[in-house]
């Protein structure tokens, strides 16, 4: 079947009442999650995880998902512009002019910026991914199991190069994630690994109760105990004016949203570079290019518009190497590697070949969650930016009821909320140790994937493994494996640096129009 | 000692080699090698590499702090973090009563025990818990079909 032919069939897959709704239902709580201080994308995917157990149809469950990250990214700039907190990690540039040109009094026009910059970004990476995914598919076509065993590592490593500060670290936590996975019975040879005798370890640990431990009820802990701390005292939320961007302004900040969007559709698509780092990159790109870079850090629209666009356009572009290679982009398509594989699709090349339907749908799918996100975005923006002003004693339990119920569901076993507390008290322990717990979490979704692919290509070439040396292909991933890990280290040590200087100009300025 | 100092990549560096020693050395008692040989490879190569890759990284992260004097200093504010450690207790003991009285029961006691803990005196977050405590067992039983811990009684909703 040709590609415009699954592409035929997959849009009025997408179209339907039901899809629709789950559309617009996903964008709204990503809205919300995303912009309440402490609760994040990912903590808004793992809590609608369980629910998708029900869906029939895995794209549905997909295309939710993905309608809650769209969502998520733009609703990070809500609290981020009203409040000058971002909501989450993707929207801390948008802080920079969002917040100076909030305290002008034009929030109205702050928040339209970045709806606009948004879902152009957006768009502009789903179409990418459209277009990107059949070709590179067709590139890969011929990958045998040890080269999927080379792009595992080729995952792993990159994560584990660009998350956190520390190298080390990172690998630490990548490799406990590794060995978490392999509790348990081996599926090949049928022989218990570090169970230690226990019941509950006997038959592993599963991916959705160790996911919730680590990303979901370690943020509502850590949220519960600076509310603690800060005994309940909340941040004002502003008031939001009725003056909105004008045509004039939309079409001045096109340029920075044309390459913001292109920066980081192509950043997106190498494995291991999220919003968090795109944006960055992009707001200093943009401002170097800018005719008026004085202005940036001062309530300059183009500001806001490079980092909000960046963050949405790594949305799709993370999309490409996840569901044409299986090899996630950042935490997020992470987590959506492991709703793909809890919900029995296999991502990589052989998705558009053998489910290649359900690929478009997702992919379509996430097309129209950009689009909708403009209208949704103006009409529901005012409502959502209350919701920062709930406090923090409403959600939490209620997160945390969820979790546990999630957590049970995932097998119907008690020994599954066992194991949450027990990898939640290790994810504090970590958390103590600065250890980044991404890695960890990706090592326990790629483990099985890496584990499967060594033993299928082991067995094919009867235990030679320098096979994943001599074999062209995967001599290449292995190679590009090690200079992106090289470049990447080097990115990630300049926007860090970057990022301090940002944050030393910004606190400055803050202190400057306070005093004024 | 309410506040102390982590120098964390020393500390992460003992504990996590010290781990990765302990599960090398437990290899042998706790991945057996399979009794006839099916062609797969042992299953103890991966777990094997990815402890010895922890046991390197490890090493020279304490090579980085007490050669290379390179360290990232963490402080340790009881103060800040009783609060935490607490909850995470208290999510431990909600487990535990979970297991024992079920779903429904062990968040009506333990939610609101959380919520005057942290600071919180209005009723509505307490109205939030005994509503939320319901809906969502009553909607994983119905709607999800799976049932929550609980003890048979109420028509199974305690």
């Amino acid at each position: 079947m040709s590609d415009f032919a699954m592409i035929s069939q997959a849009v009025p897959q997408v179209f339907t009442l039901y899809n629709m709704l789950l559309i617009f239902g996903g964008l709204i709580l990503g809205m919300v999650i995303g912009c309440v201080p402490g609760l994040s994308v990912t903590l808004g995917i793992i809590l609608m995880l369980p629910l998708t157990y029900t869906f029939s149809d895995p794209a549905s469950a997909i295309i939710l998902l993905l309608a809650v990250y769209v969502g998520g990214m733009y609703g990070g700039s809500i609290s981020a512009i009203t409040l000058n907190t971002p909501g989450t990690n993707s929207a801390i540039a948008t802080t920079f002019d969002g917040y100076p040109l909030a305290r002008k009094g034009k929030v109205k026009k702050a928040l339209d910026t970045s709806l606009f910059a948004s879902v152009f970004g957006g768009l502009f990476s789903a179409v990418l991914l459209l277009l990107c995914a059949s070709l590179i598919t067709k590139l890969v076509a011929n990958f045998t199991s040890v080269e999927y065993f080379s792009l595992g590592i080729m995952g792993i490593s990159l994560i584990a190069g660009v998350s956190g500060s520390s190298l080390p670290k990172s690998l630490i936590s990548g490799m406990i994630g590794l060995l978490m996975a392999c509790i348990g019975m081996d599926a090949v040879t049928g022989v218990t690994r570090f169970s230690f005798g226990s019941a509950t370890l006997k038959y592993g640990i599963d991916m959705l109760p160790a996911m919730i431990a680590l990303i979901a009820l370690t943020q509502v802990v850590q949220k519960l105990r600076d509310f603690k701390v800060a005994c309940g005292k909340l941040d004002d939320a502003r008031k939001i004016d009725k003056q909105g961007i004008t045509k004039k302004e939309m079409i001045s900040i096109l340029p920075a949203c044309l390459r913001s969007s292109a920066i980081a559709s192509i950043l997106g698509a190498m494995p291991g570079v999220g919003g968090g780092v795109a944006q960055f990159l992009c707001y200093n790109e943009v401002r170097r290019t800018s005719k008026h870079p004085e202005e940036f850090g001062k309530g300059c629209l183009e500001g806001i518009a490079a980092a909000e666009s960046s963050n949405n356009a790594v949305v799709g572009s993370a999309m490409i190497p996840l569901l044409t290679l299986g090899i996630p982009g950042d935490g997020v398509t992470a987590l959506l590697l492991g709703a793909f594989v809890l919900h029995g699709i296999q991502p990589g090349p052989t998705m558009f070949t053998k489910q290649g339907v359900m690929a478009y749908t997702i992919i379509v799918g996430c097309l129209v969650a950009n689009l909708l996100l403009a209208p949704l975005g103006l009409g529901m923006t005012r409502i959502v930016a209350k919701i920062v002003q709930v406090r923090y004693t409403y959600l939490a339990p209620v997160i945390i009821m969820f979790c546990f119920a999630g957590a049970f569901a995932a097998t119907g076993n008690t020994k599954e909320l066992i194991l949450c507390a027990g990898i939640l008290i290790f994810s504090y322990i970590l958390t103590v140790l600065d250890i980044d717990n991404t890695p960890l979490m990706l090592g326990m979704i790629l483990e099985d994937i890496m584990e499967q692919n060594f033993v299928t290509a082991s067995m094919s070439y009867d235990r030679n493994y320098s096979i994943f040396i001599t074999r062209p292909i995967s001599a290449v991933i292995l190679i590009i494996t090690i200079v992106l890990l090289v470049s990447m280290i080097r990115v990630n040590r300049r926007v860090a640096k970057l990022n301090e200087e940002q944050e030393a100009q910004m606190a400055s300025e803050h202190a400057k129009m306070e005093n004024a | 000692m309410k506040k102390f100092k982590i120098k964390t990549n020393l500390v992460s560096g003992i504990i996590m080699g010290a781990i990765a020693l302990i599960l090398i050395l437990c290899i042998p008692s706790q991945i057996r090698v399979p009794a006839y040989d099916s062609g797969a490879p042992s299953p103890r190569i991966i777990p094997g590499i990815c402890l010895a890759i922890m046991l390197v990284s490890s090493i020279a992260l304490i090579i980085q702090s007490l050669v290379l004097k390179q360290e990232k200093v963490v402080e340790f504010d009881w103060e800040k973090e009783k609060p935490a450690i607490l909850l995470i207790v208290g999510m431990c003991v909600y487990i535990g009563l979970m297991l024992c009285i079920g779903y429904v029961l062990a968040s009506l006691i333990i939610f609101p025990l959380v919520l005057f803990y942290v600071g919180e005196r209005k009723p509505g977050p307490y109205i939030v818990v005994l509503i939320a405590a319901f809906v969502i067992f009553l909607l994983f039983k119905n709607v999800f079909n799976i049932s929550l811990p609980a003890l048979g009684l109420l028509g199974g909703i305690i």
